[in-house]
């Protein structure tokens, strides 16, 4: 990239099962407030624009983008919505700031999933005519692809179960998010089963939060820290719909979306070249199955990573020390926290979960069932 | 914006009230494919696909993930966006980001909304805050109703201003093929008409229609090597309402509001002085008739209080001085999260020379102005012209 | 484009979605709220830097981007600054339910308010006895039949 773009700010709201004293906007103020008090900006002065991560049917308000103008300063000024993951919002927000046309945007999502029901509404994302009357829901379908991963692969249960292990052992590290704890791999497998073979301790547990970052222009950003964060590369992509369509234990979306990103950051060896990982594993095995799609090792060889420590918090390449979607961090809200955690991690700003020096991250979130659409990021120091 | 960016493409379907025979996939499809045989390009070379709808209206979470055969995103980069009414507008103002920051060279944007799919009024009530107002919220039409009982108080206007407005639009969309309600209707047709809500009669509101619309935007090569007659955007402007403040019902207020504050700020970056002169016609988002004569005093066409006497004397007629929605505008078709953008690529057409038998021919077309209309009072205006030069 | 004379069969499937929530009143519309239901009172929020008085209460005053932060109780009486008659059976989505048409209802301007409230206006529906301007007074349900929503309000009266 000629011009460059930074995070100049990030906040987040403590994320808990249920919040039940506010409501989504003043949610989202909480982070709103925090991440311009902490930067100095005003909304007057400093924004140009807004784009926020958000869907109706979680809201349960139309065009609940309504919802925020208010709070995060779009009376009479842009505001942009993505019914997408919150990682997209970053995708975008570059863009728009790498086009001229603004300077400094504030990159919103929120969600509270306490307030209505996760299974019907993702139920809903299946097309109405073919799939949606099985039943399906996000649970389910990522059942089939884990079956499909673990079966192409040889992993086993076991395998995948280090991964909550590690993730929510790191979460006892971040006091943002609130499922956390030290346990064995007798007590994830003991973990019920909700559609086999995923555990209760493999799913991303029901959480109210939001996360709010500003981005800025390289000569904004110079004025507004001197810690910015640059954005080094960006790549999306979409899959196919129907499960039918795809090998599931592929992840072809993701592979396009990270080449896309490392060909614009000049990365040519990730494993290498990558100090740290945020990605949404919002379901366990979405950890292995995203490692390989980043180009982290090749296809089936995540689990055996992942048990010889490699991607532990003192591994070589620390993944999800923050303790990752497992950890409870909401629907939406999950790729804007990946940029979050890995933007602190390169600031050196991550606290007791702090893994050393980070001079290029990679930030990963996705969209719709067994991740159809796929977003990085690519953050770095220099 | 750091690079020009041009339309060099579009389409749209034949809008309907029933398309039974398509689904939601299909439908996108017809415009997708229409646009790309427009711009004379195969779906490999679109660089990104920026898709948007009204979110849930079809009762579909993630709709850009079910419609990625028809939008043709399978493979590629792509978002969803959605802001109400606006989002074909938005869409677009994406698509220029998109272009603009030299990252992409084609962008395909694709608005779609096939209403008879899901309950619109019920969904619309949805606009409302969950716990103030939304039991008794009266959709768009009951909005619209409170507007026009306040321009009538505050300038005297009358409902024969509402009719003609109502003929004007049926009328223009008798020559656009591609218009949902042709009808060929007199000012009395309209007095007649079955009331909705006081003063707002069924032939002063938007119809609910299915269809799609998709452009292509590029950059400045691209758009001299493949295009014949591109269109550029040379300004656009987004201003949203705060949620509670609905201030468009009352017509006097001397408030900052969205249109005017947008319209101002794009006339500024173009240094527009008298917008009725500098452009040469308009394509507004108007989903009900009243809106429309607002419209025209808010983008500063004429005095406040005098929108209804442009209608009165044939001023934005399609062969008047100041052609406004030749296309028959939204009272004539609105499949919503396609309606801006739809508003957008008529213009465009009429700058082409390619708008068929609803082409403004009384004067020369080289600039448009388009609005789009959604949200609890927000839009998006797009200033298009035939050069670089202006 | 086919059409029906066309004379194929076309498969369309009914389905209706039904979403469950509950909504966090949140802060200020809760005090907002119990107000009403306890007291039989509206209280707006002002804010600190351009003074206006709010309605619904909320977090944050849109226009100067600061939180508001005085509460005001305001009069039940107010001004109609917008009517209509409503003819449609509209859905009321928070029933499921039309409202029986036609009926009046109407923008009122509290006293001490800056903005507007909507609610059902008690008066016949029709044009002639409607008035931009006409003074319009609160009437609630009893105090053992409020629950603390908008549905307290019963309407608006005219007074006489």
């Amino acid at each position: 990239m000629s011009e460059r773009v930074a995070i100049v700010g990030v906040a987040q709201t403590v994320f808990s099962p249920k919040r039940p004293d506010v409501n989504y906007a003043e949610l989202a103020y909480e982070a709103i407030s925090l991440v311009l008090e902490s930067t100095g900006l005003s909304v007057e002065a400093d924004i140009d624009n807004a784009v926020s991560c958000s869907h109706d049917i979680w809201d349960g308000q139309t065009i609940s983008n309504i919802g925020i103008t208010d709070v995060i300063g779009g009376h009479l000024r842009n505001e942009e919505k993505l019914a997408m993951d919150g990682s997209t919002a970053v995708y975008y927000a570059t863009i728009g700031i790498l086009s001229g046309e603004f300077d400094c945007t504030l990159a919103l999502a929120h969600t509270k999933m306490s307030q209505t029901n996760r299974n019907i509404v993702n139920n809903t994302a299946f097309d109405p005519i073919y799939s949606r009357l099985l039943g399906l829901d996000f649970t389910s379908a990522a059942a089939l692809q884990a079956q499909r991963f673990m079966s192409r692969y040889n992993i086993s249960e076991k395998q995948i179960a280090e991964v909550v292990i590690k993730n929510l052992a790191n979460a006892t590290r971040n006091p943002w998010v609130h499922n956390k704890g030290f346990y064995t791999l007798d007590q994830a497998l003991d973990s019920p089963v909700i559609s086999s073979p995923i555990r209760k301790m493999d799913i991303a547990p029901d959480s109210d939060g939001a996360v709010a970052i500003v981005m800025a222009s390289e000569k904004k950003a110079l004025k507004v820290t001197d810690k910015p964060v640059w954005i080094k590369g960006v790549g999306a992509c979409y899959d196919a719909h129907y499960l039918g369509d795809r090998d599931l234990s592929e992840c072809y979306a993701l592979r396009s979306a990270a080449e896309q990103a490392y060909r614009m950051a000049e990365i040519d060896h990730p494993r290498d070249e990558i100090d740290l990982v945020e990605l949404g594993d919002e379901f366990s095995y979405q950890e292995l199955l995203w490692l390989e799609g980043l180009g982290i090792c090749g296809s089936g060889e995540a689990a055996d990573l992942t048990c010889r420590g490699f991607t532990s918090f003192d591994g070589a390449l620390p993944v999800n020390p923050s303790g990752g979607l497992l950890a409870g961090v909401p629907t939406n809200v999950a790729g804007l926290n990946r940029v979050a955690e890995a933007a602190l991690q390169i600031r050196g700003e991550a606290g007791d979960r702090q893994v050393g020096d980070v001079r290029i991250a990679v930030a990963q979130g996705h969209s719709g069932f067994c991740g159809q659409h796929q977003c990085v990021i690519v953050l770095g120091r220099e | 914006m750091r690079k020009n960016v041009a339309i060099i493409g579009g389409g749209q379907t034949h809008h309907a009230a029933r398309r039974h025979d398509v689904n939601q996939v299909e439908l996108v499809n017809e415009a997708v494919r229409a646009a790309l045989a427009d711009a004379q390009m195969t779906i490999d070379e679109i660089d990104s696909v920026l898709f948007g709808n009204m979110e849930f209206f079809e009762g579909c979470h993630m709709t850009d993930c079910w419609l990625v055969d028809g939008s043709g995103a399978y493979g590629k980069p792509g978002l969803k966006i959605t802001t109400g009414g606006t989002v074909g507008a938005t869409i677009v103002g994406a698509g220029v980001h998109h272009v603009a920051s030299g990252l992409f060279n084609k962008a395909l944007c694709v608005g779609f909304e096939k209403q008879e799919e899901g309950d619109t009024g019920a969904i619309l009530s949805g606009v409302a805050h969950p716990l103030f107002g939304r039991s008794l919220a009266g959709a768009a039409v009951g909005y619209f109703a409170m507007m026009a009982t306040s321009y009538m108080a505050a300038w005297g206007a009358k409902e024969e201003h509402s009719a003609m407005v109502a003929v004007k639009a049926r009328q223009n969309a008798r020559k656009n093929e591609y218009a949902h309600l042709k009808l060929d209707i007199s000012i009395q047709d309209a007095l007649n008409s079955r009331m909705l809500s006081y003063p707002i009669r069924m032939l002063d509101m938007c119809p609910a229609s299915n269809g799609a619309c998709a452009m292509i935007l590029a950059d400045e090569k691209t758009a001299r090597d493949r295009c014949a007659k591109p269109v550029w955007i040379r300004a656009m402007d987004t201003a949203h309402n705060e949620q509670f403040e609905l201030d468009w019902r009352d017509v006097t207020t001397k408030k900052p509001i969205f249109s005017r504050v947008s319209a101002s700020r794009l006339y500024r970056k173009l240094g527009v002085d008298d917008p009725s002169k500098y452009f040469d016609v308009f394509e507004i988002y108007e989903p009900a008739t009243w809106a429309e004569m607002v419209w025209y005093e808010d983008l500063a066409l004429c005095r406040p209080g005098d929108g209804f006497k442009l209608v009165e004397n044939n001023m934005t007629a399609i062969d008047g001085p100041i052609p406004v929605n030749p296309s028959g505008g939204v009272l004539s078709t609105n499949c919503i999260g396609a309606s801006a953008m739809l508003r957008i690529w008529e213009a465009a057409l009429q700058i082409r020379g390619d708008a068929g038998g609803h082409q403004v021919v009384s004067k020369d077309i080289r600039r448009a102005l388009a609005t789009a209309y959604g949200g609890t009072n927000w839009t998006v205006l797009t200033a298009l012209s035939g050069t670089m030069d202006d | 484009m086919k059409s029906a004379k066309d004379n194929v069969e076309l498969i369309s499937i009914p389905m209706v979605v039904d979403v469950p929530y509950r909504f966090a009143a949140g802060k200020y519309m809760t005090r907002f709220l119990t107000e009403l239901r306890d007291n039989g009172k509206f209280y707006g929020i002002r804010c600190p830097l351009c003074n206006r008085v709010q309605l619904p209460p909320r977090i944050v005053c849109a226009v100067c981007h600061v939180k508001n932060s005085d509460w005001i109780e305001l009069g039940n009486e107010g001004t109609l600054v917008g009517f209509t008659i409503m003819y449609l059976p509209l859905t009321d989505p928070t029933t499921g339910k039309p409202h029986e048409p036609p009926f009046a209802y109407g923008s009122v301007r509290l006293d001490g308010s800056d903005s507007v409230i909507d609610h059902f206006l008690n008066v016949e529906p029709v044009v002639e006895h409607i008035r931009i301007g006409m003074r319009m007074k609160v009437a609630l349900k009893e105090r053992e039949d409020r629950v603390g929503d908008l549905g307290d309000i019963l309407h608006f009266d005219p007074v006489t």
